[in-house]
């Protein structure tokens, strides 16, 4: 601020040349530093964080609503399903940062497992080569490089957009595999390739089609592991959070050891004495001992390594009362409406009100149409228009109150009332905390403190209240959880002062402590998933089937993510989809890089279209046609950008998660699954918009 | 260092499509440590000298000599490889790419054996800060995506990279024209100190303003003519303008517009 401050003084005074100028600026240090951004900010940047917080949203959304979701045979599906999606989503997204689409990608799949099928399938004269699998699956793989070669060189060369060519090629192989399977084996259904039988099938068949049973795989310290990793990996996010947020002491405190030290033996005995013990009362002391200690454990760690700040007087002000109160007043009216409505009562609302229901309704629609009068939204002059129009609104708002009131049963209207009070309270606190910030860091401490008693008083009421067991005993552990890092954010970001530039030593050993943690975390729900106990085997737990395509499908992202950001291919994918003219002025070889990224689609269509053969045997000669799109949503869900040169293989992957759990939550939720694509729309118009904001924020640092 | 052989040597140099003669009888010469300002209006010729000079054209005729031996490029690259580096008013960048993959686009530092290669990326980051650092900016975080730094930082980036491919000569086209009045001091500063470091610099606008006080030397053209060849102690701003606008057209012109704010 003052540095232009300076120099506009200076340009007042007197009129300067523009070396003077320039020299000016430059005594002033003048050159522009950019911004600290802070770690949350830094996060918010990569094109995968939008999908990340939408598959965890979706995910929790669909395990609050239905059985399977959040077991291992939940899991083993979704991920069955976003295996071969994923795939090819994590291609095509390498193509759309790229700046080039495929939309023969879909019918690509189907083509080479037929071609595959055809090659290894014994017909005698009129064709089907009869070859051994050892030469079929590299051939197949050739035609794949070649069909992508293709596809590219014909895109360069034409300088044709791609929808237009790839369109063409779509089409092309559409009508070779209706053709090639009528005229070879006179059936749109290809099959099969277990004819391949002695002739390299037993070998090719575990690696693209093992399936692996959970439980025959019992682990019994499978839970301890899982407490562990999780309890563990997340208190190191969250003491690594803090090293990136905080200002580090000049010469640490071993003063705070002791009581870091204390605080994490006191977690490590809440637990165990949870785990050995029962009962409401007891569960509620080790609660509280767990909540104290972690509280203690991180005020060591924060006395021991960071500057402490003056938390300034409590300033409740403004408008912060009211958000605050509301908040509080919405969550106690939540729980009141949960306490007044029967949660059995299938009644209808409208019974449930009596004589009560006309009043509503006129009041409902009496209240629109007096507010289109009064804002005069019909905007027109001639009265009898006007009345015509206030009437009209205010009887389809009154006859929309009446529908509503006949549809949901009085279940339906307390958990509908219970979540809306809920949330809009807890989002007013949210507001509150960060309008109390702006006063002073012990103001955002109280009102965080207020928002952690009101999460704890909801863990606690909706264990007592909620008829599902799943509710009583798992969203208490979440929401237990979450009150007590809130408490704890409370209180450290009060004690400590907030870091306000780089710090190289502290960001690096944040992050690298951030990613162990993260690992823990997976570690832990990795074991959870993948093996059982005996108690669970006893209690006759359903078999969860894990594919081997979900490996295919984690190497493939795993290595899309290396190339993407390790390699001078990615940079140049980059380059080419962001800015094609400077990717060549500076050298870049613009087309050979679009064609390799057409072949890498072919070739995961290759892929995909063997694990699609082995596994179901025989193909349909329509197998993937249209898929092509949604394997477009997927990357657009995961943060590509349609234009090109922004994206993420790993958010690819997640987007096809995405899809995968609304095409496996929907029927599990028990709705009919033809509303599975209304569903992906929205979900698409969510991603879009959302994904847009963030970039927008993320690039309007300046 | 007057006294040795300049980096460039240019002599009558011309160029013609078909029947238009785009550039004719230019001369003037680039010193290492020294800034040649090439001056003109509009269409007075300063890209088709540019792009003779990077080698994207070949001139039709004249002498082009390059550190004392004549030479003719037939392509970009060739002008690259020995040493002359443009960088043009659209800068090369990929705006969503973050800095430090801008600046090694096209030949980032790679480890490993292949087919197992991945970019070295540490390195690349750390040359590229350090790099910026000796241009006097301070880019705290080569991740950043280019887009988001401004106008003056961006030219910044575009210069250094230059610089550390071991140009000779740097060719800046017009890098102050899209930039507010603070920026383009930024961007001053960095041709000084890009010509302290002992790169020839080709500096090309279209403001005198801003030519005069970082040049040594002033080509001034005018419709494809060169309206002479000054070294910073022959020629003052006001004269430098003068001739720029076409000297007798921009007094015309002067008359003209007094005439017609009288007659109203």
């Amino acid at each position: 601020m003052s540095e232009s401050a300076d120099t506009a003084d200076a340009e007042a005074v007197e009129p300067q040349s523009s070396a003077e100028k320039a020299l000016a600026a430059s005594a002033a240090g003048g050159d522009e530093r950019l911004a600290y951004r802070g770690v949350f900010q830094r996060l918010f940047v990569r094109p995968e964080i939008g999908a990340i917080v939408g598959a965890a949203a979706i995910w929790a959304f669909f395990w609050a609503v239905s059985r399977e979701f959040g077991t291992a045979g939940g899991a083993a599906s979704i991920l069955d399903v976003s295996a071969t999606l994923g795939i090819m989503a994590v291609a095509v997204s390498l193509l759309m940062i790229g700046g080039e689409f495929d939309l023969s990608s879909g019918a690509a799949t189907g083509t080479f497992a037929i071609i595959t099928i055809l090659l290894v399938k014994d017909v005698g004269d009129l064709g089907g080569a009869g070859l051994s699998l050892w030469v079929a699956i590299p051939l197949s793989l050739i035609i794949a490089l070649g069909l992508g070669w293709a596809n590219g060189t014909m895109v360069e060369r034409t300088a044709l957009p791609s929808f237009i060519v790839t369109l063409a090629t779509f089409f092309i192989l559409r009508g070779f595999k209706l053709g090639f399977s009528k005229l070879m084996i006179d059936n749109l259904t290809v099959g099969r390739i277990s004819e391949a039988e002695g002739r390299g099938y037993e070998f090719w068949e575990p690696i693209f089609a093992f399936v692996w049973v959970r439980n025959d795989h019992q682990l019994g310290i499978r839970d301890a592991l899982y407490t562990i990793g999780v309890v563990g990996g997340l208190a190191l996010v969250a003491f690594a959070l803090a090293e990136l947020s905080f200002v580090r002491r000049e010469k640490l405190n071993s003063g705070g050891v002791p009581v870091l030290a204390a605080g994490v033996v006191g977690v490590v005995a809440g637990i165990l004495f949870l785990h050995n013990s029962d009962g409401v009362g007891a569960n509620t002391v080790g609660a509280v001992i767990i909540a104290v200690a972690g509280l203690a454990a991180f005020v060591g760690f924060g006395l021991w390594r960071f500057t402490p700040q003056a938390a300034g007087g409590v300033h409740i002000k403004d408008s912060l009362p009211m958000y605050l109160g509301g908040g509080v007043v919405l969550v106690l009216l939540g729980a009141i409406c949960a306490v007044a409505f029967d949660v059995d009562s299938q009644e209808s609302v409208l019974d449930l009100l009596g004589f009560l229901r006309w009043p509503i309704i006129l009041a409902v629609g009496g209240g629109f149409a007096a507010r289109a009068y009064l804002r005069n939204d019909s905007g027109h002059t001639n009265t009898l228009q006007a009345v015509i129009n206030v009437a009209s609104i205010g009887i389809a708002t009154g006859f929309g109150a009446y529908a509503f009131m006949f549809m949901t049963t009085e279940q339906g209207l307390r958990s509908i009332l219970f979540a809306v009070f809920v949330l809009a309270g807890l989002g007013l606190l949210g507001l509150a905390a960060t309008q109390a910030g702006r006063a002073s860091p012990a103001t955002r401490g109280v009102v965080l403190a207020v928002t952690a008693i009101a999460l704890a008083g909801l863990a606690f009421f909706i264990r007592d209240q909620s008829a599902s067991e799943k509710f009583r005993s798992e969203l208490f552990g979440v929401l237990l959880a979450t009150a007590l890092v809130v408490l704890v954010w409370g209180v450290i970001s009060t004690m400590f002062e907030r870091r306000t530039s780089d710090h190289e030593a502290a960001d690096n050993l944040g992050s690298l402590v951030a990613k162990i943690g993260m690992g823990a975390i997976a570690v832990g729900m990795i074991a959870k998933m993948l093996f059982t106990t005996d108690d669970e085997l006893a209690a006759g737990v359903a078999r969860a089937q894990f594919r081997i395509s979900i490996l295919w499908f984690l190497g493939f992202t795993l290595f899309a993510t290396w190339l993407l950001g390790r390699t001078k291919f990615g940079s140049w994918i980059f380059a080419v989809g962001g800015n094609k003219q400077a990717a060549r002025q500076i050298g870049v070889p613009a087309a050979r890089t679009k064609t390799q990224l057409f072949m890498i689609v072919a070739v995961a269509a290759w892929l995909v279209g063997l694990l699609l053969a082995f596994r179901l045997d025989t193909v349909q000669s329509v197998a993937g046609n249209g898929l092509e799109f949604e394997y477009i949503i997927a990357a657009v869900v995961g943060g590509t950008l349609l234009t090109g040169g922004y994206g993420s293989a790993f958010g690819a992957s997640i987007g096809a998660i995405i899809m995968a759990m609304s095409k496996q939550g929907i029927p599990s939720a028990r709705w009919n699954s033809d509303w599975r694509f209304a569903f992906l729309g929205l979900i698409l118009l969510t991603a879009v918009i959302a994904n847009n904001f963030i970039r927008t924020k993320a690039e309007a640092s300046r | 260092m007057s006294d040795s052989t300049p980096l460039l040597e240019l002599e009558n140099i011309g160029k013609f499509y078909g029947n238009i003669i785009a550039l004719q009888g230019v001369t003037t010469e680039v010193r290492a440590g020294e800034v040649t300002c090439v001056l003109g209006d509009n269409g007075a010729g300063k890209s088709t000298f540019i792009k003779i000079l990077a080698g994207v054209h070949t001139h039709d005729e004249g002498v082009f000599k390059l550190e004392g031996e004549e030479v003719g490029f037939n392509s970009p690259r060739e002008a690259l490889d020995r040493g002359i580096a443009a960088v043009y008013q659209d800068l090369a960048m990929v705006p969503l790419m973050s800095v430090w993959r801008n600046f090694f686009l096209g030949a980032e530092p790679t480890k490993g054996v292949f087919p197992v290669r991945w970019v070295d990326k540490p390195l690349a980051k750390g040359i590229a800060k350090e790099e910026m650092a000796k241009m006097g900016i301070d880019i705290r975080d080569t991740e950043q995506p280019v887009g988001t730094l401004s106008g003056g930082e961006r030219q910044s980036v575009a210069i250094a990279r230059a610089v550390y491919y071991g140009a000779k000569v740097l060719i800046l086209d017009e890098p102050t024209s899209a930039l507010g009045v603070k920026q383009s001091g930024v961007v001053l500063r960095y041709i000084v100190e890009a010509a302290k470091r002992g790169l020839g610099v080709i500096f090309i606008t279209h403001n005198p303003a801003h030519a005069f006080p970082v040049g040594d030397r002033f080509l001034i053209l005018n419709r494809g003519q060169s309206m002479g060849n000054f070294a910073k102690d022959e020629i003052s701003q006001h004269e430098l303008t003068r001739l720029m606008a076409g000297g007798a057209e921009l007094e015309q012109l002067q008359h003209e517009l007094e005439a017609a704010i009288a007659s109203k």
